[in-house]
Order: C-alpha cells, then structure tokens, then sequence
C-alpha cells in the first residue's frame, strides 16, 4: 500500500505540490454569461439558451454576481486584486463546449498572489518528517483566482461503467454549460498529502463561509486537480511533474498523491525518468494511470474575448466588497477562545461551519457569556449526535437556539440534573417543545428541597441495614449504590449533589 | 515568415478542417501571398504601444444575476443533426481530447 | 391604389399608410410584384418571408383602422442579411454550413425595426460568413448589381445593397466589418451607414470579428437612414460591447447644412495608387459643393491607415476563426455522413461546409493566433490598431468629419477579382480603418461614371457616437447633388449568364 510506504519514501525525498480548485459558484442565480438558472441535474437541455448554447449571433454578458463573487474570494485569500483584468477565450474542440473555445481568463485574471495559512495536527503532521511530528502551521501561497464557465456534460452510452473508451456513442446535455465557474491555482508550496488535504478543506470551509459555493465534491462543483513532482531531500531543482485528476473527495485527494508521490519514487529508484503528463486517480483500483501526455498539448490559441470589454476595479469598488466579507473561521476561533474562553478545539469545530457557528452564537447570547461552555458541550455534544443521526438540516431542526439556552439556563440553576437534561434535549429534538413545557408536563423538577431529600435518605437508611453496616466497615463505594436508591425514591427527581452530600452526612 | 505544407496541415487540424492535398498546396501560396503583404506593419515602430482590443473605452460591462427564460428544449433541439432522448447525439469520441 | 413602392421612401410609405392613401397589405403586395419583376435577375434573397411580411401589415393595417398612432417605419418593406437571426426564417449566412438552420431567436437590430412597424421583407444574399467584397462568395449563387448585372454589388452586404437599389425593398439592413455596408452601398448608388462600434447591439447576427462587427441600414435617401439608425441604436442587455451613449433623434439635424463646419479631406487616400481616377475626381467634385455651401475644406494626412488593410487582415481573420469554431455539427449545422468518431465528424463537416474564402480566413486567423506567431501577427496587428485610432483623434481635434472616397474603383464584373484575394481585399482600403478605430461612416452616392454610368459613393466619417454630424453633412451634400440613382433602364436590362 502505497500509504504504508509513504513516511519511508518521505524520508529521502521531498513532495512539491501546487493545486488547482475548480469551484462552481452553485449560490449564484443565473450562469456566466447567460440569465439560465444555475441548478444540479434535471432533464437534459433544459436549461439552455442561445447564448449557452453557443447559438450562432448569441453574445455572452458577464454575470456581475460572479464577478463580486471572485473577487470577495480573492479578498479572503489575501490575494492582491487586479486594477485590470480581462477574459481571455481558450480555444480547444470538445463535443461539450458549445463554442468550441471556453470564456475564461489567462494573463489578466481578477485576482493575484495570495495565501492561506493551514495548521497540521495528529498523524498528517508525522508527513513533514523535516519538522518531526509536532503539530505545525504553514502558509500556502496562492497564484491565482480567476472565472471561467463549465462546460456541459457528456453520457457515453454502449461503453463499460459510462467510460468513454469503448463507449459507442455519447449524449451531451448543456444544462451545466455556462455555470460560473472560479478556478484557484495555488503555488507549489504544499509538501505532503496532508498539507494539501488540509489546504482543500479550509478552503471549502472558507468558501461555504463566503456562501459562493455549495463546494460538493461528490456533485463536482467543487473539483480539485493536483501538479505534484518529487525531488532528493536537499535537492533545489525541481523534478518533472505530473497532474493528477479525478479526486473526488477529500480522501482521494490524500490518497492519490499519496500513491503518486510513492509511484514517482518507484521509477527514480529503478533509474527511470518522470513523464510529464496527466494521470487520472482510479478510486476502486486506489492507483493513478496515464490520462494523456503532454507531448499531446494543445495550442490553446489565447486571445482576449472579443465579445467584452476590460475591467478596471476601483480602489472604491474594492472597498466595497471587501466590507461583504463575513467574519472567516479563523478570526472566529480566535474571538470564541477569547470572549467564551473554550477551549482551542472546540472553539474550532463551533466556527467552521458559518451556520452552526451562528446557533451558537444566537444561543450565547440569550443565555449568557457565562454559560458558553457548557452551551459548547451541548452543541458539540447532543447537538450535533442528533443533526449527524437523521437527514435533518441545521436550518430544519426543532432544537432551536433559544431552547438550548434555556436548557441550560435550567441545569444551571439546578432545577434538573444533567441526565434529566439528556432527555430533555430528546424530548425537545422530538416534540420541538420547549424544556420548560416538557419539564413541567413531565414533572421532572429536581427536588433540592432539604427536608424532603433527608426523608427519603432516612428511609433509604432503614431499609438497607446490611448495606449501611458495610459501608461503615469501610466499603465507601457503596455511595454510588446508596445515591442510586435515593434518586429511585425520589423518582429521580433528587438533586444528586444535594443527595450524595445528605448521604455521606447520615452514613458518617 | 514563410509558410510550409506542413505547418498548413498543422493549423488546418487546429482549425478542424481536413483538406486535400491541394487545397493544402493552395492555401501555402495563398497564405505566404497574404501575410507576406501583411508583414508591411513589421515596418512600423510599435515600441511602448498598447495593444487596442476595442476601439471604444469601454470597461466593466456586466449585467445583473438574475434569470431569464431560455428556449424550450424542442427549440434548442430544432437545428440538431442528430438528438435522443432529449440531448444532442455524437459519434464515439476516440483518444481521450480535452475537458477530462 | 396608384403607388410605385420601388421608388417611395420609408417616410412617404409611412405617411401614405397613415394618410389611407394605400393600406400596408398593399405595400406588401406591391413589393412582392416587384420582387416577381426584378429579383431573378438580382438574385437580392435568400429567402422571402411573405407571411411575416403580411402579418406585421397586418398590425399596421389595424392600428390605422383603429386610429393608433403609427410608429415610424409602419408599413416600411425592409430587407434583413442573412445572418440576422428572425424567428420563422432561416439564417444561413449564405453558407452550406447553416443551410436550413432554423433561427429560433431574434437579433435586436432586427427585433427594433420590426417593433418601429417595418415589414420583414426577405433575409439577403451575402457573401458567406460576410467574408468578401463582391456577394461572390455566396453557397447560393452571386447577387447581380442592379445597374449592371454582369457586374458585382460590391459586398458582403451586396444582397442588402442591391435590394434597395433595384427597388424591392425601401430600406435593409447590413452588417459592416471592414466596410461590407459602405462598400456595396457605394457600387449600387445607396445610402450605406456603419454606426459607431457599440451604437448597435450586435446580438443576434453571426459574428465575423466581434470588435469590428456593426449593423447598419441601406436606404435610397439619408433621412431614411436616419430614421432607421433611429429605432435600432441604443444599449442593449445582450451585447456587452453596447453603449449606454444617449441616443438622438438622427433625422432632427439633418437640414442643418455644413455652414461653418470643418470638413477635412483625407489627402493622402485620396492621392493612393489604386484610387480610379473618376473616384478621385467625384470626390473632389463634392467636396467642393460642400466648400460651395460654406463648409471650411482642409486637407489632412492618414499615414498610418494605410497600414489598416494589413492590420485586418489579421485581427478580422483571428476573430473570424475563433467565432466559426462552434460551427462544428454538433448542434446545429452541416453534419457529415457517418463520421467514424468526433474529430472525424469536425474535419470533415466543416471542410464540406465552409466555402474557400472561409477556409481561407479560417486558415489565416488560426496561424496568426497559434503558438510562436501570436506577437507577430495579432500583437502587432492591435498595437497598429492603436496607432490608427490615434491618428484619426488627432484629426477630429482639427475637423468635424472626414471625407474620403468609399471605394477605390466602382463596380467590377462578376468573376474579375475572384481568383486574386489580395485584389479583392483592397476594395475595403478606404473602409477598414474606421471599423479598426470603431469610427461611423457614411456612404452616400455623389456621381455617375462618365463612362459606365455606374454610381460613385463618398464616404464621410464622423467622430464616436457623432452620427448626427456626419449624416447632417450627407444629408447636405445628397440635397445638393440632386442625383437620381434609380438604376438605369431597369429591369429591362436581363442578366445573360
């Protein structure tokens, strides 16, 4: 397995990694260049006009959405953003491109270099064996952000598994010709599968944050290519890289470089030479194979899109966008750590997710700063079992913010226990009923009424003679035995803190 | 700048169009004949001038997201040499091209 | 009804409706009688739309029974190029590539007149994919100039051009990219007008180079051609090489003369080797008619406009190969029988439909983008561009429009200049810079030929979106002149071929 021999083949040689992200703009209302709705699926062709269609005399009118859309991307990856840009056309013949050249963008794209800071942990930081395995933080440079259209979709029908080889022909369907699509080309900076994996995944996190894209690798709308070379350790000069494509999850991503940063040592080691080309991840067989080589480069014949016209950004209209954008994940962690004092962990899995953080947040502020801990562990705890259980969406669940507030706005002053609590959050995630109304209709007030609970500590007391008299002889776990009984008495209604110190008043 | 037979062939599977042996030889007169003519704007000084892609000062054109109805898909459908169930038809693709 | 539509202008056919002189299904009627008359041995059409023609009079005809308002080219016969799309036509851009294409949407220009109450008459004859200066170039068959049939109409346009002048429609529209308006305008002795690059939406007709493409009209008098530049200009959400430029009532101006106007005649044009010589005199001759109506004449030089035939022929060429890649018969268009894979199917349906001329702009405009040759041809080619739009600032700092000849000669016969395409691209020297600087120009007719008889055209060119002026100088000069271009002793005169 090529994963098992990755940390040896890292030992002796370096990975050189740049990625290029693919991310369809899903949130956006109309395509790139034409008003067709931009939707997944649906029946073939039926979302099409002249202009996605590439009609003869149709002209396509750039979507200022996307436009804003790259930009505030750009904005977020620190990228510079260019005071003159332009789209270029990208010529090439292919059945799925109704022009036969797709709109895109080379020498003058909207955004320039740019970075994105990853923090590596767990086993993905042993990859850096240059740094040991200590958790470490490391900035990923950014080239590019530029906008293009995607293209439509093709089936191979009388072929293997709709593969287009041996396939006897093929259906195109344009429903997807024309999506907005931004493409994100980073530097060569990442050195390990992992790194790349982790640069993926904050980006998509900062993204979905954005609300540009839905970011679904499995849909492909967002579609990550990777170049990746290897070299000797303390080598300078780069080895001849290969791109990889079809890696659709997080996992493949991972694991294809993996496999091909093992597969690149093999024929070095054996004394051959790299082949720059394009390789294709196979997720069944778990390998990469040759897509085609570059030998078979096209001439793309690039020239600036005689159709628009330039565009010239404002330092204004700059401004402008960058005050749409939202507070990203990092600056959130940060402000949880400092104004909730959670811990670094949790206040990381409570700010990536832009509408999860927001329940927190809405929840905090109705119960209080002080109970922003225990509103974490509710969160990050039943919370999320419950979400992660059933196909309920954040936006659809019937816990509300308010109601885990005051939730543990309840335990807090102690007028139930935590494990009344627990059924509580059931009940409320069932009915969608408010804690206070299924407390009452339940009749689960915890009872810290003193007399009460030393009433039924005493009986408790009378009743187990043989219990009482171990316990005195020094088996003082019997505690938990006597606390249980109690809350039996008392229908689990009994403080149990309340309970447990009458306990070891009486039995003392 | 001359033009050879060969990169005549070159440009014409570039440009997707299978030409005979004559058209070939034809076109590399015609061509070299052309551009040899063009090659005049060689004589000018064009040093520090800034390439005009439109004539007019344009800039930024957009329009706004906002849908609107296209062709229904009998009318996208109504000039296809070959359609089925609703999506374009093409014979099979050979070598794997572009846009993988 | 006693009306002879060949010779009415669209504001007399207008008023003429609105006045019940004639009902608008007379005019159409008139028009197809005269189309039956003339149009086999002009060959103007490809197409004829006699029911669009017949319901839009319809409208017209009950808008005047009801006592509406008519808007102002109600009833108006008018002729679109073939490659204007029209729903319920064929667009075909006179090619075996798009023969039969169906158009299943409007073109804006075309969608503006007819909203102005035009009569859709017929799609015309051009030169295929609008690659040509002669309507030669056409799959089906060359359009025959109405004052000499063994001659050509001049091009692409020449279908647009000849259907005005032969009388069959009163006015037409055309598509310019380096003079395929003016230039057939001035071989078959009509007003021909390029707007300014952006004044017109380009939406809807199939793009030759984008950044020079531009609709204009054909008409038999400028205020016609005002008034059709009055309905089609002005932005459009389509097109975003459109301009939002304040649109002005054209024909407002155009009784304003040219006293005190500063008129510059481009001199060394003028002076240029293939300039015959009975163009270089007509245009002498109207610029001294309009010296005569107390315009300032100067002179002025346009050195670097000489090199705007070169700088064309490779940005239109390069524009031209990108924009005909879609027509690859997957979509729409000429498909090959049994292709054996897809690139089997795109070599050989677009070697079987593309005619030479356009393989042969195909060709060009694809090596001078390809690899290695982009800085030499394309790069210098938009950087010359520059230069020429400098130049032509320069000289509207001194006049208000230029003038020059339209056409280096007047019309040659069919066949002479077939075989030698560097010939054939020289009928466009005198047109071409202004769509490299996106400058409107006018031809207007402003002699015979002593010898043929055949008509003369001069160009005047106006400044950015500066219509006004240039066609208030046209229409000056057509007042003064007083010339009757109906073609001679047509249509007595039959083709021999």
């Amino acid at each position: 397995m090529a994963r098992d021999r990755l940390p040896v083949v890292l030992e002796r040689y370096e990975a050189v990694i740049g990625l290029e992200v693919h991310t369809e703009l899903t949130t956006l209302n109309s395509k790139m260049f034409c008003g067709c709705p931009v939707e997944f699926g649906g029946e073939p062709n039926t979302r099409v006009c002249p202009v996605c269609l590439g009609l003869p005399g149709a002209l396509p009118v750039p979507n200022e959405a996307a436009v804003e859309a790259t930009v505030l991307a750009g904005l977020a990856l620190n990228c510079e953003i260019a005071p003159f840009s332009q789209f270029h056309r990208k010529q090439y013949f292919y059945p799925d491109m109704p022009k036969d050249y797709q709109i895109s963008q080379y020498d003058l794209p909207f955004c320039g270099l740019g970075h994105l800071d990853i923090e590596v942990d767990g086993d993905g930081a042993k990859q850096r064996v240059d740094l040991g395995a200590e958790p470490y933080a490391t900035r990923i440079g950014v080239t590019r952000i530029h906008l293009e259209e995607d293209t439509g979709k093709m089936i191979h029908v009388g072929g293997v598994e709709g593969r287009i080889a041996g396939a006897d022909h093929s259906l195109v369907d344009f429903n997807r010709a024309g999506t907005p699509l931004m493409e994100l080309v980073s530097e060569p900076d990442i050195r390990t599968p992992e790194e790349a994996r982790r640069f993926a995944q904050k980006l998509r996190l900062i993204l979905l944050n954005l609300g540009v894209s839905d970011c679904s690798m499995e849909e492909g709308s967002m579609r990550v290519d990777g170049n990746i070379s290897i070299r000797l350790r303390g080598e300078t000069e780069l080895g001849t890289k290969t791109e990889i494509k079809n890696m659709n999850s997080f996992k493949a991503l991972h694991d294809a470089l993996a496999f091909e940063i093992v597969r690149q040592a093999d024929v070095l080691d054996e004394g051959g030479r790299i082949v720059q080309e394009t390789r294709h991840w196979d997720v069944t067989a778990k390998r990469t194979s040759t897509l085609r080589s570059k030998e078979q480069a096209h001439d793309y014949r690039y020239f600036p899109e005689p159709d628009m016209v330039p565009f010239e950004f404002t330092p204004e209209w700059i401004d402008a966008i960058r005050v749409r954008l939202p507070e990203l994940p990092d600056a959130r962690r940060e402000r949880f750590v400092r104004d909730f004092g959670l811990s670094p962990s949790d206040a990381r899995s409570l700010s990536e997710d832009v509408e999860f953080s927001a329940y927190f947040e809405e929840a905090v502020a109705l119960a209080g700063n002080s109970l922003a801990k225990p509103l974490a562990n509710w969160a990050l705890g039943d919370l999320s079992a419950y979400l992660n259980a059933g196909p309920v969406a954040l936006a659809d669940a019937k816990v509300t913010p308010a109601m885990l507030a005051e939730l543990v706005e309840i335990i807090d002053d102690g007028t139930i226990s935590g494990k009344q609590a627990k059924q509580v959050f059931a009940e409320m995630a069932e009915s969608g009923d408010a804690p206070g109304a299924i407390i009452e209709l339940k009749g689960m007030k915890q009872v810290s009424d003193t007399d009460a609970i030393e009433a039924a500590v005493d009986r408790v007391i009378a009743a187990n003679p043989d219990e009482v008299a171990s316990y005195r002889a020094g088996k003082t776990t019997l505690i938990g035995w006597f606390v249980g009984q109690v809350m039996r008495e008392m229908r689990g209604q009994g403080n149990p803190a309340l309970v447990n110190e009458t306990l070891v008043r009486k039995l003392g | 700048m001359s033009i050879s037979e060969a990169d005549v062939r070159h440009v014409a599977i570039l440009a997707r169009l299978a030409l005979s042996d004559e058209q070939v030889s034809r076109l590399k007169e015609e061509m070299n004949s052309i551009l040899g003519h063009m090659d005049q704007m060689q004589s000018l000084d064009l040093e520090g001038v800034e390439p005009t892609s439109h004539s007019i000062p344009l800039r930024n054109a957009t329009r706004p997201d906002v849908v609107k109805p296209g062709l229904s898909r009998d009318l996208a459908l109504m000039n296809a040499p070959q359609a089925e169930n609703g999506a374009f038809v093409i014979p099979r693709i050979v070598g794997v091209e572009e846009g993988a | 009804m006693s009306f002879d539509v060949s010779t009415l202008s669209a504001r007399a056919i207008r008023d003429g409706i609105a006045a019940r002189t004639f009902s608008a299904a007379e005019v159409v009627d008139a028009t197809y009688a005269r189309i039956d008359a003339v149009e086999g041995a002009v060959h103007a059409f490809n197409e004829l739309t006699p029911e669009l023609a017949r319901e839009a009079a319809g409208r017209i005809d009950a808008m005047v029974a009801a006592g509406e308002p008519l808007p102002p080219l109600a009833g108006v016969p008018t002729g679109f190029k073939d490659n204007m799309n029209l729903v319920g036509t064929h667009t075909t851009c006179s090619s075996k590539i798009l023969e039969g294409f169906k158009s299943p949407y409007d073109c804006t220009a075309v969608r503006r007149l007819l909203n102005a109450g035009a009569l859709p008459i017929g799609k015309c004859n051009m030169d295929e994919f609008a690659f040509g200066s002669s309507t030669e170039n056409s799959a089906f068959g060359p359009t025959h100039n109405p004052w000499d049939l063994e001659r050509v109409p001049g091009g692409s346009s020449g279908g647009s051009a000849a259907s005005v002048s032969a009388g069959m429609v009163a006015v037409s529209l055309g598509s310019d990219t380096g003079g395929s308006i003016r230039q057939p305008g001035a071989l078959t002795g009509t007003v021909a007008m390029k707007p300014t690059y952006g004044r017109v939406s380009r939406y809807g007709v199939v793009a030759f180079a984008s950044s020079l493409d531009q609709i204009g009209p054909f008409a038999r008098s400028v205020e016609d051609a005002a008034l059709v530049l009055n309905a089609i200009s002005g932005h459009d959400d389509m097109d975003a090489t459109s301009v939002r430029e304040p649109v002005p009532d054209f024909t407002a101006t155009l009784g304003d003369g040219v006293k005190g106007l500063r008129i510059g005649v481009v001199r060394d044009m003028l002076e240029l080797e293939g300039c015959a010589a009975e163009v270089r005199s007509a245009t002498e001759a109207s610029v001294k008619l309009l010296e005569g109506l107390c315009a300032e004449v100067g002179d002025v030089d346009l050195p670097m406009s000489q090199h705007g035939l070169a700088a064309y022929y490779i940005i239109g060429p390069a524009e031209a190969s990108s924009n005909l890649a879609r027509f690859d018969g997957i979509r729409y268009g000429h498909r090959v029988a049994e292709p054996s894979d897809v690139l089997d199917l795109y070599m050989r349906s677009r070697a079987e439909g593309f005619g030479p001329e356009s393989i042969r702009r195909i060709m060009l405009g694809t090596y001078a983008l390809s690899a290695g040759y982009y800085d030499a041809y394309y790069g210098t080619a938009q950087k010359t561009r520059t230069l020429i739009t400098r130049e032509f600032e320069a000289a509207f700092e001194r006049f208000d429009v230029l003038i020059t000849p339209t056409s280096p000669t007047v019309a040659f016969k069919i066949g002479e200049r077939a075989e030698d395409p560097l010939a054939m691209y020289l009928s466009d020297v005198y047109t071409i810079p202004l769509n490299l600087a996106g400058l409107p120009g006018v031809s207007i007719p402003c002699a015979k030929c002593g010898t043929s008889g055949l008509p003369i055209g001069v160009q005047v060119i106006g400044k950015h979106f500066d219509e006004a002026t240039m066609l208030q100088v046209a229409a000056a000069l057509e007042g003064a002149l007083a010339l009757d271009m109906t073609p001679p002793a047509f249509p007595l005169h039959r083709r021999s071929s």
